[in-house]
């Protein structure tokens, strides 16, 4: 027969599941809306996008920017980047305060034609994500000073980072442009940011 | 004997602890809280601290609350392999002449192992939904393979409690159908909750409510079946209550027992579709359903023993 004592057991266990599942659920969502530190600011620059417009620092004020330096004839890590960049962009196309930023590291080869035809071929059909480019040693410095990247050999030793920034313009994190799980965690943060960048304004 | 019996009352308890625990991970977000396995960050203990991180793992990747309960998830794993090992262990050396007991346990401990790889095939696709549904499904049949042969186990050791019982032979389909729509429900509830994922990445910011309103007819489906579910189970109850049939006390224990637990699967179905997407009441809606599997595995055994010698 069922006893009263297992009944109370059971009932107990489950209770003792629930309380101990919240704490963790409650302790898991706080430590994942932790926004990430302010790096540093990002550096002042001059750069021109694909539509021929000037781009600068102050172009980043009151946006969330996802940036990233690859340049177009790229055989490696590029495609990959831009691939999961596009994805990001197309994921957030209601979401015009989110702006992505791909700085070519051939600036010689990247005319704004060729960043043009770049643009299209990637889908890119609004101002949310441009390609900017500047003269090549504006550009190296730009990466390694600026953005503290990896800089030696370019334009094949450009970085595989996404630098995000803040509608501040500070850079707040670099995640691995080529891979899946660090791109989910920078997905997370962008909407963390967002959702700051709304309730601010 | 008894010993052996003992264990997998152990190992079930164990499980489905675990199952629990697993869904744990997946309501709270933690499932990528170590990026490699079977280390968490190269570390047999997870780092505290930025500064323990390897080189060739990305900082952003680090976050403490997230890697330790990812972590615990596969210390508690590796814990209930270990008992099932020592189950199985017990059941070669004291029911060798008796298959039903042994192989079945066997069989669940070659699929712990195969369920452990897999938890690192998680890590390395980085959560694919199909790879995560797999993973329930590996758990829930590891579970009912114990309950079968920790059942079998208690009929040789303690004699036949179902002897007296004359139940109708279309029980076992009723039983079946129910195993059959508990099954199928827990994968449409499981591509309910991988659409739901997919449509949050893909309109980042939008409520989870309605997220679930988007998704296509699988979540009426998945409602319907639970109420010809609800009804299956009560004409079940129908059948066994009559007394003419001398059914065990055990059988209508576990008849009434998935009644109660089918109602409350409603009831949470329906609050996470007309309240909120709660975390928790997701993952008790899992573990409640791999529950009334367990149950119809339970009353299957029953049938089969209240038809032997």
């Amino acid at each position: 027969m069922i006893k009263k004592i297992h009944l109370v057991s059971v009932l107990s266990l489950v209770v003792f599941l629930g309380i101990g599942a919240t704490w963790v659920i409650t302790k898991a969502t706080q430590a994942s809306q932790v926004l990430p530190a302010v790096i540093k600011q990002a550096p002042p620059f001059s750069l021109v996008s694909h539509h021929g417009e000037p781009f600068t620092k102050d172009s980043l004020r009151n946006k969330i920017s996802v940036l990233d330096f690859i340049f177009t004839s790229c055989p490696g890590p590029c495609p990959i980047m831009s691939n999961n960049m596009r994805t990001l962009y197309n994921q957030y196309k209601l979401h015009p305060d989110l702006q992505f930023i791909s700085i070519t590291v051939d600036p010689e080869y990247d005319s704004q034609e060729v960043l043009k035809i770049y643009a299209d071929a990637n889908g890119v059909n609004d101002k949310r994500w441009k390609f900017l480019r500047a003269d090549m040693e504006k550009v190296k410095k730009l990466s390694s000073d600026g953005f503290l990247l990896m800089s030696d050999n370019l334009p094949a030793g450009h970085s595989v980072k996404f630098v995000l920034i803040d509608g501040d313009g500070n850079i707040r994190q670099y995640y691995n442009g080529t891979d899946k799980a660090s791109i989910s965690i920078l997905r997370n943060h962008i909407n963390l940011f967002l959702k700051k960048l709304r309730s601010s304004v | 004997m008894k010993k052996y019996f003992q264990f997998s009352v152990i190992s079930i308890v164990f499980t489905y602890l675990l199952i629990f625990i697993g869904g744990l991970v997946r309501v709270s977000g933690a499932g990528m809280g170590c990026p490699d396995w079977p280390k968490c960050f190269d570390r047999w203990i997870p780092p505290t601290n930025l500064e323990q991180l390897p080189d060739y793992i990305d900082p952003e990747k680090f976050n403490l609350v997230l890697a330790w309960v990812e972590y615990l998830n596969r210390l508690f794993g590796a814990l209930v392999g270990l008992i099932i090992l020592v189950t199985c262990v017990y059941g070669l050396l004291y029911f060798k002449n008796h298959k039903r007991v042994t192989f079945s346990i066997t069989l669940a401990l070659f699929i712990t192992f195969v369920e452990g790889w897999l938890g690192s095939k998680l890590v390395d696709t980085v959560l694919d939904p199909v790879t995560i549904t797999l993973h329930l499904l590996l758990a829930l049949i590891i579970i009912g393979l114990i309950i079968y042969s920790s059942i079998q186990s208690y009929y040789i050791i303690e004699g036949n409690f179902e002897k007296d019982s004359v139940y109708p032979g279309h029980i076992k389909y009723i039983i079946l159908g129910i195993m059959v729509c508990v099954v199928v429900e827990i994968i449409i509830g499981t591509e309910i909750r991988g659409g739901l994922d997919i449509s949050r990445k893909e309109n980042p910011l939008i409520e989870g409510v309605i997220l679930l309103k988007m998704l296509g007819p699988f979540k009426y489906i998945h409602t319907i079946l639970g109420v010809i579910l609800l009804g299956l189970v009560f004409y079940l109850r129908k059948i066994i209550q009559n007394i003419k049939l001398f059914p065990s006390d055990y059988m209508i224990y576990a008849v009434n027992f998935m009644l109660i637990i089918i109602c409350i699967q409603i009831v949470l179905g329906e609050s996470l579709v007309f309240f909120d997407v709660k975390p928790l009441v997701q993952l008790f809606h899992m573990w409640f359903s791999s529950l009334l599997l367990g149950l119809s595995i339970v009353q299957y055994t029953f049938w089969k023993i209240s038809n032997s010698v």
